[in-house]
């Protein structure tokens, strides 16, 4: 596996700003700052393939750098300020576990997600980070569609968990081939508009968009 | 040596008004109003020393002893912290622990004599300030134990001067985590907006100012003056553990000194910048919202040393 040399330091920051903007997801009350966070998120994300495919010099890692930013921090927040402004939901995110114990079982996945990762004999500095944010990502993600009431929020936490992966496979890897990158936005693309109509369907039939409603029988 | 800590007391007290007025100067700027004069603060401190103390029949030595044993432990703390220079010469004397308890020890003292005087106001203030101490404290001891354990020692102008040294290669992942993490603290230990409002006197949510609510005189102008300090310090404690480029180390003559003394008054105009945007930019929250913000700070601190471990393998 041959290592990312230039940039090891950059790639560093940026790992580590990705784990911040996904804490800053998980410690916000309102969707509009998470749709941002998560806009950022994928941004960075975009400058992790970026850098990528300059060290390795491999022009398909570029186009799949500017489809993740085209797609995932433009027209995914796109689709999902439009969904929150075409329902007229409430801004705050509504939750089953309050704020400061999110942040504080996120950080707990961090570290489970850490000793995890270290329990496979990986060689470098570089990819152990990046596979442990990979990992704790998807473990947010999950732990985001679990704690969150609002389907929105659930809608999000995939994505992280998507983001997670990709941060795993293009750090790692260097680079899937572009075929199967390209599969990959476009399978997250339909399915974000999936889901943003299957939000439009359970707000027009329970008024709400509380999947704690979804419980109930309707005839 | 005698002459560096006495010159380091005199541009401590000498600056920290001079921030406190351009910060207020800047938030003024924002809300479109033209604001005291950047100079405003001394006045103020002049004025408020030249008057007379008025002092509740009830209260006991505390209430007199408090300003003092709290702004000696602020300026005690001003001693261990480099401000423009990494060679300290109390710096033996102790380390960042030192440097946390002492403003502890000054917080403790405020909060003392915000109970002494028996107002309900000093003793809800007391109450909240103790409050938030306990949520910062935690968070401003892991986040710079992230940066020690970079380091490898404790000792402040050490810390300073190997990052200093180190230039750009110092920027990593905990570092950056630990100083967004410090940010977040130096918002709430200087009593800044989202966790209190430093302009407002009579009005519920207020902090710091309900504690200080007794004092008059010259014991107010003690006050102000060690509460200004507290906030010049611990926007150093920003600057220079984290970008202390610039900062003057052993050895250096007399115009490398001045040079660093300039830049460290830029950082510090800086980063008093950046604070008074976040101010104006934010809503003051709710009392009970704060333990989320503190354990956003706590959080990412922690971050910092699990990166940290991470990265190094420990």
């Amino acid at each position: 596996m041959a290592e990312v040399v230039f940039g090891s330091k950059i790639m560093q920051l940026l790992i580590a700003f990705i784990l911040v903007s996904t804490f800053m997801i998980l410690g916000s009350t309102r969707l509009y700052s998470c749709v941002r966070a998560f806009g950022i998120q994928s941004f960075l994300l975009a400058c992790v393939a970026g850098i990528v495919a300059y060290s390795t010099g491999k022009y398909d890692i570029y186009i799949v750098a500017l489809l993740t930013l085209i797609i995932k921090s433009a027209v995914i927040p796109y689709i999902f300020i439009y969904i929150i402004r075409e329902i007229k939901v409430k801004r705050e995110v509504d939750l089953y576990v309050n704020i400061s114990p999110s942040l504080i079982i996120g950080g707990i996945l961090v570290v489970i997600s850490y000793y995890l990762i270290r329990s496979i004999s990986i060689i470098s500095e570089l990819s152990s980070l990046a596979l442990s944010a990979s990992v704790s990502l998807v473990s947010i993600g999950l732990f985001i569609m679990i704690s969150r009431k609002k389907a929105i929020m659930q809608m999000l936490g995939i994505l992280i968990m998507e983001n997670g992966l990709f941060l795993g496979a293009i750090s790692l890897t260097n680079g899937m081939p572009l075929l199967v990158e390209i599969g990959i936005f476009f399978d997250v693309l339909i399915g974000v508009l999936i889901m943003g109509i299957l939000i439009f369907r359970i707000n027009k039939t329970f008024e709400s968009i509380d999947t704690d409603l979804l419980k109930n029988l309707i005839g | 040596m005698i002459a560096q800590i006495i010159f380091q007391i005199i541009i401590i007290i000498a600056l920290a008004p001079l921030l406190s007025g351009i910060m207020k100067k800047v938030k003024a700027f924002f809300q479109i109003r033209k604001g005291p004069g950047i100079l405003q603060p001394y006045y103020d401190i002049i004025k408020l020393l030249k008057k007379d103390s008025v002092i509740s029949e009830n209260v006991s030595w505390i209430f007199h002893a408090a300003p003092i044993i709290s702004f000696a432990a602020v300026l005690t703390a001003g001693l261990l912290i480099p401000i423009y220079i990494t060679q300290l010469s109390l710096g033996f004397a102790g380390d960042l622990i030192a440097v946390i308890y002492l403003f502890a020890l000054a917080r403790f003292f405020t909060a003392l004599a915000s109970l002494d005087a028996g107002s309900s106001f000093g003793g809800m203030g007391g109450s909240r300030e103790m409050f938030i101490a306990s949520l910062v404290e935690p968070a401003l001891m892991l986040s710079i134990f992230a940066v020690a354990l970079n380091v490898g020692s404790t000792n402040l102008g050490f810390i300073s001067q190997t990052v200093s040294s180190l230039g750009f290669d110092a920027m990593s992942p905990y570092q950056i985590l630990a100083f967004v993490a410090l940010f977040i603290i130096a918002i709430a230990e200087t009593g800044r907006i989202p966790v209190d409002n430093p302009a407002t006197h009579l009005e519920l949510t207020m902090i710091h100012e309900a504690m200080i609510l007794e004092y008059s005189g010259k014991q107010l102008a003690i006050v102000e003056l060690g509460a200004m300090i507290k906030q010049l310090l611990i926007y150093s404690l920003l600057a220079n553990i984290f970008f202390p480029w610039g900062i003057a180390t052993g050895g250096a003559d007399a115009a490398e000194y001045v040079l660093a003394l300039l830049i460290f008054v830029i950082k510090i105009i800086i980063i008093g910048i950046s604070m008074a945007v976040v101010e104006t930019s934010t809503a003051k929250w709710r009392l009970f919202r704060l333990p989320e913000l503190l354990s956003i700070s706590l959080m990412l601190s922690f971050l910092a040393i699990v990166a940290f471990i991470i990265v190094k393998g420990g």
